[in-house]
């Protein structure tokens, strides 16, 4: 069965997608770092720091559209925290925003903020997720120093994930193609149950069959792998680049628009 | 829905991922020397079944139109033992995060100890001392359903916590708090009953995985036990004392003082000078009058009557940890003095 997973763009090619995986992220750690620790004020500086992941996406050769529609999937969290901030703060503060002036509160200045800087960062980390395989993510997380079970782990999960959901899907659509109406809550519970039993027992045996035929291939517990991470001018250039780019919204442009 | 970066400052963010860093590396060292190569297998499978898991759902008993799926963090540390499972609940939150973007960069840190560390180690707690003994299902359906209640609301309180520490909630603590406990108690219900009933079914159809059987499952010291109460406790004592409601309660509603209603004449009046002197000692000498500060020395008496020097809630934190700690102190010197002396077998070598 084909997934529409997120990072289907990750198998293309592009300059982006050829940088280092440790250089990438650690750029996306920092930027969203930066990001988060702005005192909120300004719409204006927070657009100039959305220049950066928006440069990324583009140059990647990633449609905006899909970008900005993982972005809505995954913010009613942040809008529901946004949207309290007009409802308990109300001191009113006078605003300008090019030929209008208005009165508006400090909450909705909150929220707008908050609206913004989650959009800011979400688009770095799809900017990264999108553009580096995750096998290579991987790669730059162990060499950075995550424990190596946690990494072999990660691999493991994103290979299963995969097929678990699909042995789902077909639990799902047996249980659909036998239902007739809804039987109550206690019988309905029992059934989700056995579901899920079974679905752990398969899960289990899976594992056990999968074991074997890695035993069966000489796997020993160290996990091998092919890619080389290497620092090429490109990465230093890009590094170089950004880190230009931060230090100067901060200190060159954020003290004029702030 | 796990917690977004707008929820933290960055010295917030940069110490929990530091915790939760160490955390996780902690227990990865611990697991490193027993987990063998076939565990791998397994632990990567049972990270996917929680994934797939969470997309069965079932119809909720009150509420038509809203169904309910399970999280399934506690059944894995149920059936996996609280290392393993913290593990494979963490590689959960992190490809739930970098692939899903369900939670912030920053935020990692947090979600992990929210999700991973704190309902694990807590959930297995709970389960093990709720079903310590013979095997009894009534126990064990039981001990499960709170266990995940517990861990499920430990994970909800620290998120008003991590966020009201980096000062970017509008709205007051104490609302955000009591929402997200009253949400995560209804959650925290379903998934114990939803728990309950896939322990029911394996136990029908393999309970070799039930008795521990499988793989992996480490044993936990008392020690363990006893810290993370005590952790648990001063976290309960510095947090929760905050809530604490400083109008009179009940008790002293009835004969001392009523708020509304100034004039209250207080019904008791006691005379008595031995009362009064013992009254006056103790307030000379009580350390922390009424949860906060003294405003007098030590040895003097102050004019406590409706003291306007504010209570900051710094010292009312102070207050409830003092006070839990003095409270074991005193509840572990009685256990000491109490403790049955054993026998030691004298051997005479004689003859």
């Amino acid at each position: 069965m084909h997934h529409a997973h997120i990072d289907k763009f990750s198998f293309m090619d592009s300059p982006v997608h050829r940088l280092d995986s440790r250089v990438k992220l650690l750029v996306a750690l920092v930027f969203t770092a930066m990001v988060i620790s702005l005192p909120g004020t300004s719409p204006g500086i927070l657009a100039c720091y959305a220049i950066g992941p928006f440069t990324i996406l583009v140059l990647g050769k990633i449609p905006l559209r899909f970008a900005f529609k993982q972005v809505l999937l995954v913010s009613p969290f942040v809008l529901v925290l946004a949207l309290s901030c007009p409802l308990y703060d109300k001191t009113p503060v006078m605003a300008a925003f090019g030929p209008w002036l208005g009165r508006i509160t400090v909450g909705w200045m909150r929220c707008f903020t908050i609206i913004a800087k989650f959009i800011v960062t979400m688009l770095a980390l799809m900017a990264l997720v999108s553009t580096t395989r995750f096998s290579d993510l991987l790669a730059a997380l162990q060499r950075l120093g995550v424990p190596k079970v946690l990494i072999v782990q990660l691999g493991f999960l994103y290979r299963y994930i995969f097929v678990l959901i699909d042995s789902a899907h077909h639990i799902l659509r047996a249980r659909e193609s036998r239902r007739l109406r809804n039987l109550g809550f206690k019988a309905e519970l029992k059934i989700a149950a056995s579901m899920l039993g079974s679905l752990f027992i398969r899960s289990i045996d899976t594992a056990y069959r999968i074991n074997l035929a890695m035993q069966g291939r000489g796997f020993d517990g160290k996990w091998r792998s092919l890619s080389k991470l290497q620092i090429r001018s490109c990465d230093v250039f890009f590094a170089l680049t950004a880190v230009s780019f931060m230090l100067a919204l901060q200190f060159f442009i954020k003290p004029v628009l702030q | 829905m796990h917690m977004a970066n707008e929820l933290l400052s960055i010295p917030v963010a940069a110490g929990t991922l530091a915790i939760a860093g160490a955390g996780v590396g902690l227990v990865c060292r611990k697991v490193r020397r027993v987990v063998t190569s076939d565990k791998l297998a397994l632990m990567g499978i049972l990270g996917a079944f929680v994934f797939a898991a969470q997309m069965v759902n079932f119809q909720l008993p009150a509420m038509p139109g809203t169904s309910g799926h399970l999280v399934g963090a506690v059944l894995l540390a149920i059936i996996l033992g609280p290392h393993l499972g913290t593990i494979v609940i963490s590689s959960i939150v992190i490809v739930q995060c970098l692939i899903f973007q369900d939670g912030g960069l920053l935020a990692l840190g947090c979600n992990i100890i929210n999700l991973a560390l704190a309902p694990s180690y807590l959930g297995y707690f709970l389960y093990k001392i709720a079903t310590a003994g013979p095997f009894n299902s009534v126990r064990v359906y039981i001990g499960s359903v709170l266990a995940c209640i517990i861990a499920v609301e430990a994970g909800a309180i620290l998120v008003p916590i991590q966020a009201a520490l980096s000062g970017v909630l509008a709205v007051p603590f104490s609302t955000f708090l009591i929402t997200m406990i009253g949400v995560h108690l209804l959650v925290g219900t379903i998934e114990g009953m939803v728990t309950v009933a896939v322990l029911g079914y394996l136990k029908q159809v393999r309970p070799d995985v039930l008795v521990n059987a499988l793989p992996g499952n480490v044993r936990l010291s008392r020690k363990a036990v006893l810290v993370t109460l005590a952790v648990f406790t001063l976290v309960a004592g510095a947090g929760l004392s905050l809530l604490a409601c400083d109008l009179p309660d009940g008790l002293e509603w009835t004969y001392a003082e009523r708020p509304d209603d100034p004039d209250f004449e207080t019904i008791v009046s006691n005379n008595d000078s031995a009362i009064k002197a013992v009254d006056n000692f103790q307030s000379k000498y009580a350390l922390l009058p009424d949860y906060s500060r003294r405003n007098s020395a030590l040895g003097e008496t102050g004019n406590n009557e409706m003291a306007e020097a504010e209570v900051s809630a710094g010292w009312t934190s102070f207050a409830g940890v003092v006070g839990s700690a003095i409270t074991m102190a005193v509840i572990w010197v009685t256990a000491w003095l109490l403790r049955k002396k054993t026998v030691t077998a004298n051997c005479d070598a004689k003859g």
